[in-house]
Order: C-alpha cells, then structure tokens, then sequence
C-alpha cells in the first residue's frame, strides 16, 4: 500500500518544485553547517592530537615560579626562566620515580652561524646527559646520535629552515665563542610539546653545555620524567610530596603531560560542540521552514484528504503521505548536504588548518553522518505534527472545504 | 433478504455554543439491496446529515444504523472506513478525483486501499469501459477531463470494489442538462444490473430516475 501513497508524495513535492527546493535548501545548508563544523572541530582536535602524539606518557618538573628559587645571579623571585633546579632537586625527583627515568635538562638561548659567512641566528639550546637523549629523542629523521662532546642534535624545522644536513658545522655565539658543533643527527619533527621543543633548536650534550655556557649541575632547567611504571598522576603527586612538603614554600611545579592533554582534548571538544550548535541553529531555522510547507500543504489539500478519507482510507494511510513528502524532502536535502559538505570541510580545512590531512578521517566522516542523520530527523520532527493533523481531520468537514 | 441499509429511530444532534440543533429526528426508513431511491428536501432540511449517515462518515447521537446488517453505532474509527472502503461507492457533485494520479490510478485507488498493495489495473479498465470513457483518456489527469468525463470516472473509481451501496450528493449538479442526463441514464443502466442506488437531490427531474424518493423536511420524514 505504500506504492500509492508514496507515489502521491513524490508527484506533490514535483508539482511544487520550487516550494520543496527551497525547504530542501534550508536543510542543504543546515546539513553543510553542522557537518562542516564538526570536519573543522575534529581536524583541530586530530591536528593537536598528532603534534602533541610526541609528547607521550611524561611528568615535567619546573621551577616554582612563586618560589625564590636561585637564579643565575644567585638571586631570587623573577620568572621561572631565569630560576633552576639544583642537582638536590633532581636526585630527590630521581630517587622518588624510580624506577622511571628523570631526565635533567638545560637550556638557553644563543646566537649563532651555519657555515661561513651565514646570517646570524638565534635559537634553543638544550643540553641533555648522553645517555638520555635517546630515551628522550627515540627518533631521528636523519644521522645518528652523537658520540663525541662536539656532535649536535637539530630540530627538523631548524635544519629545513636553513639547510641543514648531516656533517653540517654550526658555530655558537656571535662570534663563535662558544665553539663550533658538528651536526650528527636530524631530530623528526615532534610538534608541539610539553617537555622540550626541538623542531626549531639544537641539542648537545650536558657536559658540552655545561662548558660552553658556565652552567653547573644546580642550574636545571626542567626534569622531565618518563613513565613507564604507574601512572603520570602518581608520579606527579609523589614528586610534589617530596618536594613541596609546605604549600606556603612550594619549589617545584609538576606537570602531567596526560592530564593536560585532556584538558586541551576537553577544550577542543567543548569547541567542536559550541560550533557545532551554531550549524545546528541553521539546521532549527530550516526545519520550521519544512513545518511551514508542511502545514501549507496539509491546509492546501484538505478537500482531498476528505475525499481520501471518505473512500475509505484510514488515518495512519493520510499520515504516511506526509510523512513521505517530510522524509524525500529530508533524504534528498540531507544527502546533497552531506556531500556539499565534503567541499565546505575541504574549503574550511585548507583556510584554517592549510591541510586537508584529516578530511577523511573517521571522526570527520561522523560529522558528515551526524549531520545528515540531524537533517533527515529534523525533517521527520517537523513532517509529524502537520501529518498527523492531516490524518485526524473530521473527513465531513475536510469534504466541504473550498 | 435483510435490508442494505436499515435506519432505526435514529437521532443526530449537533452541540453548538448557541445550544444544541437537532439535524434528524428519529427516523426510520429500509433500503433494499437494488433499489434506486432519491432523497429530496430544501437547504437545511437534513439531507446531508443523513448521507453522511449513511456513508459511515459520522455517527448517530442515538438510534441504530445497520448497513449490510452490520450495526455501525459502537464501530472505531478504522472500522468505519474499512465499511466505507469495502460496502460503500461515493459519487460527490464536484467529483473529487485525485489531481496528482491519472485516470486509471484515481479508479484504481480504492481497489489499492482494500488489497493493500499495488493491484493489476485490469479491474479498473474495465469499469472505465463500462462506464463508457474512452481507453485514450485513461492516462490523462482529472484536469484534462470535461465534467461528464469526470463523473464517470467518479462512478468508475466508486463501483470498482463491487460496493453494496452507491451514495451520489447531487451527481449532476455540476453538469449541464445533457450530461447531467447521460450520468443519469449510466445509474439507470447500473440499478437494472443490480446495483443499489441513493441519491441525495433537490433536482425533481433527477428523482424522476429513481424508484422510490424520501423526502425530509425539517430533520423527519415526510410521508
């Protein structure tokens, strides 16, 4: 029996082309704003996710910058870049996660040269004890680790930048003073992370930095442990209960690499829903449009749904009708929604993101499901209330309307 | 043989806000299975009321109403319009067919109600035959028909599930004298095969046709 009712729906949405269309429009765009939104929101997600994969399972320890922690001058107060921990600090951290891996860290800023005759360029340094570097750094683009004091580690960005190969030579400082290092590996790109940021920065060994720059073991500049036993939020409370005994003289703040990064998750995701409701509130605005048409077509055919009635067809046969002309108008809507959305995700991704990496990706794709499955709903919702009042219309009084 | 439709002392009130008005007071009347009777009586008379009756389409405020012997007083909803659907064949004065199918689809339309599912159309050819339209009009829509051709397709599509009753509201009178005529003579040729045939007037040259004319006045019979 749905053949004929099904039938009359189709051929009422033609003979009403421009009427359909444009409640099909509304849902077009409804479905192109939701899913588009949700392709951006998730890119975003994924693209953090994917610069940040690096970072791992860690627990970074920093100086406390409320602490009057000792600075170079031996000093107090002032920001946590100019603060250190002491080699005290590091083997209390140590002893605390073990059996995890603390890794000591220095840094500084220095000018510097790629060959002869080059610009001069200023870039992070980091200093890390031999050992650890491929604990801390398990992948290289290019070249090996270095074995001897004078061998450097460089960021991919940073060796990219200003062409940078293996054997590269690099002289420190503005005039070299510092001395030259020889290039022996290429670090992989690693994004954006919490412990050290290498893609645009050079990595030599401690005892090199330590030389070079007058540092000495109780000028750390950050722990980073690596965990592999337990858990990132054990070892962070374990560390701040050995070394911020008092809350009022703190000396260390702890960072779970873990937690943050479900922080920014959270936040990616409350994005990705905030943007995601404004697509929605197109989508609303389109389904009172469908309502509107559905209740002008309900009004424009009530003779014939007295006519209907009378030669015995029953309520729910009426109900269908509408329903059908509700769901061609969602399913068609919908599905060129969905797939003008695939442009709009793409516009969106290259404009915002300059990638279309995450386009396909499954969590995208769901935007465009999403999407499509609200439009088709929307719709149906919208079709329910017009149908139904079509259905129980008094078949007498429907009979006598002009 | 039991009546096909048998009215019993029946009531129809309508509650309005201004109180109540009484459309048919307790009437009683039988219709034999192939009688071809009028019902006349001026604007107001209760005339439509009791059609509508008749058709199943309303219900009576006391009283029995009994059509093939089925008594429709208590029935739901859906039991009605499977008694409209299965015993009864509506000819409307405007003809309402359906302007989005065409011709064989409108008198077909019925016959899809009763089978639930799509139906082979050469039930509705051949009443379309008997009707006398011509074949070249079947693929055609309503719109593209004149308003004698119409009402046969009308007549087609409310004979094509074999009805116990045809209810016609004032079959001609959209029609001009001529065809109204020609429809006329098409119910006169249907009654002498069988067919039972009321139809609701106020035309005295329409109740000419038919056997046997009820006249209301005033919501009762008069004799």
């Amino acid at each position: 029996m749905t053949g004929i009712f099904w039938e009359i729906s189709k051929r009422n949405i033609r003979i009403h082309m421009l009427r359909s269309s444009l409640a099909m429009l509304g849902i077009v765009i409804g479905v192109v704003a939701i899913a588009s939104m949700g392709i951006l929101g998730n890119s975003m997600t994924q693209s953090i996710s994917a610069s940040l994969s690096s970072v791992g399972d860690s627990v970074i320890v920093t100086p406390y910058a409320g602490s009057g922690g000792m600075g170079p001058g031996g000093g107090g107060g002032g920001s946590s870049s100019d603060m250190y921990l002491t080699d005290l600090n590091y083997q209390k951290i140590k002893r605390a996660v073990a059996p995890n891996v603390a890794i000591p860290i220095m840094s500084t800023s220095a000018h510097m040269k790629v060959g002869v005759g080059s610009d001069d360029i200023v870039a992070s340094i980091y200093g890390l004890p031999t050992d650890d570097t491929k604990t801390l750094l398990p992948d290289l683009e290019a070249g090996d680790y270095s074995n001897g004091n004078s061998g450097c580690l460089v960021g991919s960005t940073f060796a990219k930048d200003h062409n940078i190969k293996v054997g590269s030579r690099i002289s420190i400082g503005q005039d070299g003073e510092y001395g030259t290092l020889r290039v022996t590996g290429i670090i992989k790109e690693r994004g954006m992370s919490f412990d050290i940021s290498t893609d645009n920065a050079l990595v030599v060994t401690k005892d090199w930095f330590e030389n070079a720059f007058d540092r000495s073991d109780d000028e750390l500049s950050e722990v980073v442990v690596k965990v592999t036993d337990g858990d990132t939020a054990d070892v962070k409370t374990t560390i701040e209960r050995q070394l911020n005994r008092n809350t009022k003289d703190k000396t260390v703040t702890v960072t779970d690499s873990k937690a943050t990064l479900a922080t920014i998750y959270e936040t990616f995701g409350t994005v990705t829903t905030f943007v995601t409701a404004i697509g929605g509130i197109s989508m609303l605005v389109a389904g009172v449009s469908i309502f509107n048409i559905m209740m002008m077509s309900v009004n424009e055919r009530i003779k014939e749904i007295g006519i209907m009635r009378s030669i015995g067809t029953q309520k729910k046969e009426v109900m269908s009708m509408f329903i059908y002309e509700a769901a061609i108008i969602g399913i068609a809507g919908s599905a060129i929604g969905g797939a003008l959305s695939l442009v709009g995700g793409y516009a969106i991704s290259i404009l915002m993101l300059k990638t279309t990496e995450y386009l396909f990706t499954v969590a995208s794709m769901m935007s465009v499901v999403e999407g499509v499955s609200f439009g088709i709903v929307i719709c149906l919702l919208c079709g329910i209330y017009p149908a139904w009042q079509a259905a129980n219309l008094n078949p007498i009084d429907a009979l006598r309307h002009e | 043989m039991e009546p096909v439709i048998q009215f019993k002392d029946v009531v129809k009130v309508y509650p309005l806000r201004a109180g109540d008005v009484t459309a048919l007071s307790h009437i009683s009347f039988e219709v034999e299975r192939g009688e071809f009777i009028s019902i006349m009586g001026p604007s107001g008379s209760g005339k439509s009321t009791l059609l509508n009756l008749m058709g199943c389409l309303d219900t009576p405020t006391s009283g029995d109403i009994f059509i093939s012997g089925i008594g429709v007083r208590n029935m739901s909803d859906v039991e009605l319009t499977n008694l409209r659907r299965d015993r009864i064949g509506f000819i409307f004065q405007y003809f309402n067919l359906f302007p989005l199918l065409n011709i064989v689809e409108n008198v077909s339309f019925p016959q899809m109600l009763k089978s639930q599912k799509q139906v082979d159309e050469k039930k509705a050819v051949e009443v379309l035959r008997a009707v006398q339209l011509p074949d070249r009009l079947f693929t055609h829509t309503p719109l593209e028909l004149s308003g004698g051709q119409q009402q046969r397709v009308a007549i087609a599509r409310a004979l094509v599930n074999d009805p116990d009753i045809l209810l016609c509201d004032e079959p001609t009178g959209n029609l001009d004298s001529k065809t109204g005529a020609s429809i006329m003579e098409l119910m006169t040729d249907l009654h002498r095969r069988g067919s039972t045939i009321i139809v609701v007037t106020h035309d005295p040259h329409i109740a000419e046709y038919t056997d046997r004319t009820i006249r209301i006045v005033d919501g009762r019979i008069a004799e």
